[in-house]
């Protein structure tokens, strides 16, 4: 297990004394190899919360987590032995606001940054940068402006390449794809899938789009108010009847076949799953 | 009547970057119209000028009959309420209700008013419990209905939404688009940018920019058909007109097939 959350309490502090817990009761493992998660749930229900856990940027209230075997407590820091900078070149995350990651003057620094920290030669750091930042979509110039003065799509892509360049074992990204356009959505879920499938390494990502989760994830994951309470395959999900109790939907690809059958009066003997798919089921009823 | 007119409007950032070239257009009173168009096409920046925190390099932007310019800006702002794309970049304030009071504040709305208002906008979009709170201590979705809150609570008579609901859970985002269709029926001018196609299909008329330029404006029903100018700036079909386009191809469409999904795709 490369992490691993037993009991996991974590309450924000709070001035007047009424601590406000995001999260309750948590255990879960994530493989090091070979998953591709999405953690979704309603606003406020603890998903940053979480992920900031997994490279110990927050430490639990109560409970622990462990990570490639390092044991993180509520006074962990405090006793000074653990280095936590390992952990964060493993475990590379990338925050749901690009804003808070985005510091430098030149994007080429910023994306830098991270792999000089963790001992990469900066020769070799800026070849990594000259290649993610094509990989987020961006052409080599963006390498010279300010990560400041750029779109809101363009920071993100920019706060993405900068955790790609260091080349973390598992990869964990908050909410990746919202401010993207459709395409660049696309583009980046591939790039995430490729790492998934050529390197076979972990990914995490949160989202609030359902057609990610159901087009990408091998493993699901919700949160309701601190709570998880699912983790398991998306189809069994999206079959549930109380997933709009937990303020989520259905994904559209559902949606539509549901609404044809109705419409047009059959019942198609399998669930499509992409677009093409359900053209095969259509194209046999018409 | 158009509130808004935009007349062969440019602008670059530094002097170096072209934002937006000769952008003409213009929005109807009471229209509900998105924007939409690629990373960094100049969405954000065209609203930023319409509220007069750029300064166009030429070109001209009139709002309600009155050309905006350094003696009409004040009066121009308590006519148009936005949403920015970062909510961060909306809070002032050392609270929750602070901040939703703020722009009730700079419109000088009656102090038992505002009392009443924040109450009212929080429960609308369900932040009654947190007023009392830091903004910068809530999660992503939390600020954005904040900040939401804090402009519908201002009740302009244009309201500018950037991409205000991109980290809405399913739910929070379909609660948000219900009450824009209301204010839109009650005679707010809306302006939504967004990538979301099924959001867009919600507004009157679909204005797409592609690097600085306006490429395509027209009505919804028009634009959301058109693959290739959707394709040509890095938006898509929506899923029922792309099953259409499958069909289309191999010469398998009928009528009957042709209005379901068209009936699907506006959602009805
Ligand atoms: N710094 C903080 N101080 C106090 N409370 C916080 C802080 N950050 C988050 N919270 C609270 O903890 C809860 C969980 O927040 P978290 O950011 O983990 O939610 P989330 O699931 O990521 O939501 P979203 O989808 O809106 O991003 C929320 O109710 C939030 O108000
Ligand atoms: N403060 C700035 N300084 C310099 N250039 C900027 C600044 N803000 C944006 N730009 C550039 O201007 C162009 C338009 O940016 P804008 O923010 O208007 O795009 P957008 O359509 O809102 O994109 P997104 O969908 O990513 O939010 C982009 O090329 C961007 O890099
Ligand atoms: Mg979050
Ligand atoms: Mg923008």
């Amino acid at each position: 297990m490369a992490i691993k959350f037993e009991q996991v309490n974590f309450e924000y502090p709070s001035f007047d004394g009424y601590n406000f817990s995001a999260l309750k009761d948590i255990n879960l493992e994530i493989a090091e190899k070979g998953e591709f998660i999405t953690l979704i749930g309603e606003t406020g229900s603890g998903k940053s919360t979480l992920v900031q856990h997994m490279n110990a940027l927050i430490r639990p209230t109560t409970g622990s987590v462990t990570i490639y075997g390092i044991k993180i407590e509520k006074d962990t820091k405090k006793k000074g032995k653990v280095k936590l900078n390992p952990l964060r070149q493993r475990v590379g995350l990338v925050f749901q606001f690009p804003e808070y990651q985005l510091f430098e003057e030149t994007v080429l620094k910023d994306i830098i940054f991270g792999p000089k920290n963790f001992g990469v030669k900066e020769s070799v750091a800026i070849e990594r940068a000259k290649q993610v930042i094509k990989h987020v979509g961006l052409d080599e110039e963006y390498l010279k402006r300010s990560p400041f003065n750029l779109s809101g799509g363009e920071k993100k892509r920019v706060s993405i390449a900068g955790i790609l360049a260091m080349e973390p074992d598992i990869l964990v990204l908050d909410e990746p794809t919202s401010g993207l356009d459709p395409k660049g959505r696309d583009d980046l879920l591939k790039l995430f899938m490729g790492i998934h499938n050529d390197l076979n390494k972990t990914v995490i990502i949160i989202t609030h789009d359902m057609n990610t989760v159901y087009k990408y994830a091998s493993r699901v994951l919700v949160m309701n108010e601190g709570h998880l309470v699912y983790d398991g395959l998306p189809q069994e999900l999206f079959s549930k009847e109380n997933i709009k109790s937990w303020n989520l939907d259905i994904p559209d690809i559902i949606t539509i076949t549901r609404q044809l059958e109705d419409k047009l009066d059959v019942n198609f003997d399998r669930q499509p799953h992409t677009i093409q798919d359900l053209f095969e089921l259509v194209k046999e009823v018409i | 009547m158009n509130i808004i007119e935009i007349k062969d409007l440019s602008f670059s950032y530094q002097d170096e970057i072209d934002a937006l070239s000769n952008v003409t257009l213009s929005v109807k009173k009471g229209e509900w119209v998105s924007i939409l168009g690629h990373n960094g096409s100049g969405k954000s920046t065209l609203s930023k000028l319409i509220i007069g925190l750029l300064k166009a390099d030429s070109g001209e932007i009139k709002v309600d009959g009155v050309i905006l310019n350094e003696e009409s800006v004040h009066d121009i702002r308590r006519k148009i309420g936005i949403v920015f794309q970062n909510p961060d970049n909306q809070f002032v304030g050392v609270t929750v209700e602070d901040d939703i009071a703020f722009g009730m504040e700079n419109l000088c709305f009656e102090q038992s008013d505002i009392i009443d208002k924040i109450k009212e906008y929080a429960e609308k979009v369900s932040m009654s419990e947190y007023l009392k709170k830091e903004p910068h201590a809530l999660s992503g979705g939390q600020k954005q209905r904040v900040a939401i809150a804090g402009i519908l609570a201002m009740k302009t008579d244009i309201i500018i939404f950037d991409e205000a609901t991109s980290m809405l859970d399913p739910k929070g985002r379909e609660s948000i688009m219900n009450y824009i269709k209301e204010i839109n029926k009650a005679g707010v001018t809306v302006i939504t940018i967004t990538h979301d196609m099924k959001e867009a299909v919600l507004s009157d008329r679909i204005i797409i920019l592609k690097e600085g330029r306006v490429i395509a404006c027209g009505d919804t029903n028009d634009i959301l058909n058109d693959k290739e100018t959707l394709n040509s700036s890095n938006l898509e079909l929506l899923l029922p007109l792309k099953l259409q386009y499958l069909l289309d191809e191999a010469n398998l469409s009928n009528d009957k097939v042709k209005d379901i999904l068209w009936q699907l795709s506006l959602n009805k």
